[in-house]
């Protein structure tokens, strides 16, 4: 589903990441781990390519980074779902316009779309929030939205990018338990993060960065 | 159903921006308002230059005892002479009828013969009508039978010639400097515009979005504004004129309400002017955003 192939990615001020090798297979959960400027967020990036390597190659989804065109990338995209610490919600738009988003992209029918956001909004609890704006809500309330609209369409492979940083602990347990759903219902994730308690209390693969090097691969 | 979204998302996006969207109309209409008026302006002046030049160019005076056989063998010379735009036959009778008109006193009953010669009114073609070439013209007609005397204000056909050239020069260079600048004005206006939907543009790549579902909303949005922005600059432009007729009591020759060419004209430019700057905007944007 996810293989990264001998890949090199420099940026002006240095390396970012160096000789990475590692293949994410479909219904995977994959911790990265490391320290910020570890190369977590740059790992993501390739995945969803918004970054592309120097040297080696990315294959996403059947898509090989070294020769994928532009509209391509918006293909693959749409089967790829993402959740961001700052959340990326639109904020002059209310809840259901923000989760129904991706799904309008992609020419669906408007009474499919209802059907689909209320589905995911009542999964995740924020049903009665459908009307308000992002403003109105809380930071663990806005995930559950950043989240909903990253699944709505049914994608192949969920990138979370420190979902929780911002959020209490309540709320951090709340979205991680949502993620642990979205994966049992079949979608791969994977997952950045550099909190170390969340490796030792979940069973999952967990690839340790350091300095852009996968120093440690731990395989369930 | 993509297509709904288009339509969807460019009016949600007039919506959602109005505030930048008004200012964005608002300097349309300023730009094209200021072409407009300037065509105005360079059509009306040409025209009142134009009134200081006869209907004709020269005129042709036949000999009184030219016969009927001379005058249609001059006709057919003239006529097929090259660079005749018109040519108009006045009898002895129609010249007495102007002489009438004009002055008032009816000639045969102040003489008793017509003195009044018959005449050909001749009207060259633009792009012959140079004085050297009049000049050359009327040397080959006096040496023809029945020609009496050919008459050219010469001097003031230079002068008329030589203004018109001038205003139509120096407009032509201004308005173009015109256009220019209101280009550039309305493209930053709208870069500007553009800008302060960047989270949106991002989002919605990031969303998997394809180039021309993130352009396409903005085209029309651009679209919109750019037929707002000119209809409302037309509406002023005949405001003006009628403001001109009412207020300064002078009726102007040439009117916008009298040329849908050019309603139309500055319509098409303001559409185009906003979709494609709004469109390059985007595109420039879109270089940012993977």
């Amino acid at each position: 589903m996810i293989r990264f192939d001998k890949v090199f990615l420099r940026y002006d001020t240095g390396i970012s990441l160096r000789d990475l090798n590692f293949t994410i297979e479909k219904d995977e959960f994959v911790y990265l781990y490391g320290d910020s400027g570890s190369g977590k967020s740059s790992i993501l990036k390739m995945i969803y390519m918004d970054m592309f390597p120097n040297s080696g190659t990315v294959d996403v989804l059947g898509a090989d980074s070294s020769n994928i065109k532009r509209r391509d990338i918006a293909r693959i995209r749409q089967r790829i779902g993402m959740v961001f610490q700052d959340f990326h919600l639109l904020s002059d738009r209310d809840i259901y316009s923000n989760i129904a988003l991706p799904l309008e992209l992609q020419g669906i029918k408007a009474d499919v779309v209802r059907s689909k956001v209320t589905l995911k909004a009542d999964e995740l609890g924020i049903r009665s929030r459908l009307s308000h704006y992002p403003h109105e809500l809380s930071a663990g309330e806005q995930q559950r939205v950043a989240l909903a609209r990253a699944i709505v369409n049914s994608p192949d492979i969920l990138l979370a990018d420190e979902p929780i940083a911002h959020l209490d602990e309540k709320a951090a347990a709340e979205v991680v338990k949502y993620i642990w759903k979205i994966h049992q219902s079949g979608t791969s994730v994977v997952y950045a993060t550099h909190n170390e308690a969340l490796l030792k209390k979940d069973p999952a693969r967990a690839m340790t960065l350091v300095s852009g090097e996968v120093v440690k691969d731990r395989q369930l | 159903m993509k297509l709904s979204y288009i339509i969807r998302e460019g009016i949600i996006g007039i919506k959602r921006s109005r505030m930048p969207f008004m200012i964005s109309v608002f300097s349309v209409t300023i730009a094209l308002l200021i072409v407009g008026l300037g065509v105005l302006a360079v059509d009306n002046s040409l025209q009142f230059i134009g009134e200081f030049q006869a209907d004709y160019d020269l005129e042709i005076f036949l000999e009184n005892e030219a016969t009927a056989f001379q005058k249609t063998e001059l006709a057919a010379i003239v006529k097929d002479y090259p660079g005749i735009f018109r040519m108009d036959y006045l009898s002895k009778e129609d010249a007495a009828a102007l002489y009438n008109a004009e002055f008032g006193e009816d000639v045969l009953s102040l003489l008793d013969d017509n003195p009044l010669p018959s005449s050909f009114r001749i009207t060259f073609e633009e792009d012959h009508r140079s004085a050297d070439y009049i000049v050359t013209f009327i040397q080959n007609m006096n040496e023809l039978d029945g020609v009496d005397e050919v008459i050219f204000k010469k001097d003031l056909f230079n002068r008329v010639q030589g203004v018109m050239q001038l205003v139509y020069t120096v407009a032509t260079v201004t308005l173009f400097l015109i256009i220019l600048s209101t280009v550039f004005l309305t493209a930053n206006n709208l870069r500007l515009m553009i800008l302060a939907r960047y989270e949106f543009i991002e989002t919605v790549r990031l969303l998997g979005a394809s180039d021309f579902l993130v352009k396409a909303p903005f085209f029309l949005e651009g679209g919109i504004l750019g037929f707002l922005g000119a209809s409302l600059s037309v509406l002023l432009i005949i405001l003006a004129e009628y403001c001109i007729k009412y207020y300064v009591h002078l009726d102007l020759p040439v009117k916008i309400i009298d040329h849908p060419e050019v309603i139309l004209g500055l319509i098409l430019f303001g559409v185009s002017l906003s979709s494609l700057g709004v469109l390059k905007a985007v595109r420039k944007m879109l270089r940012f955003v993977a």
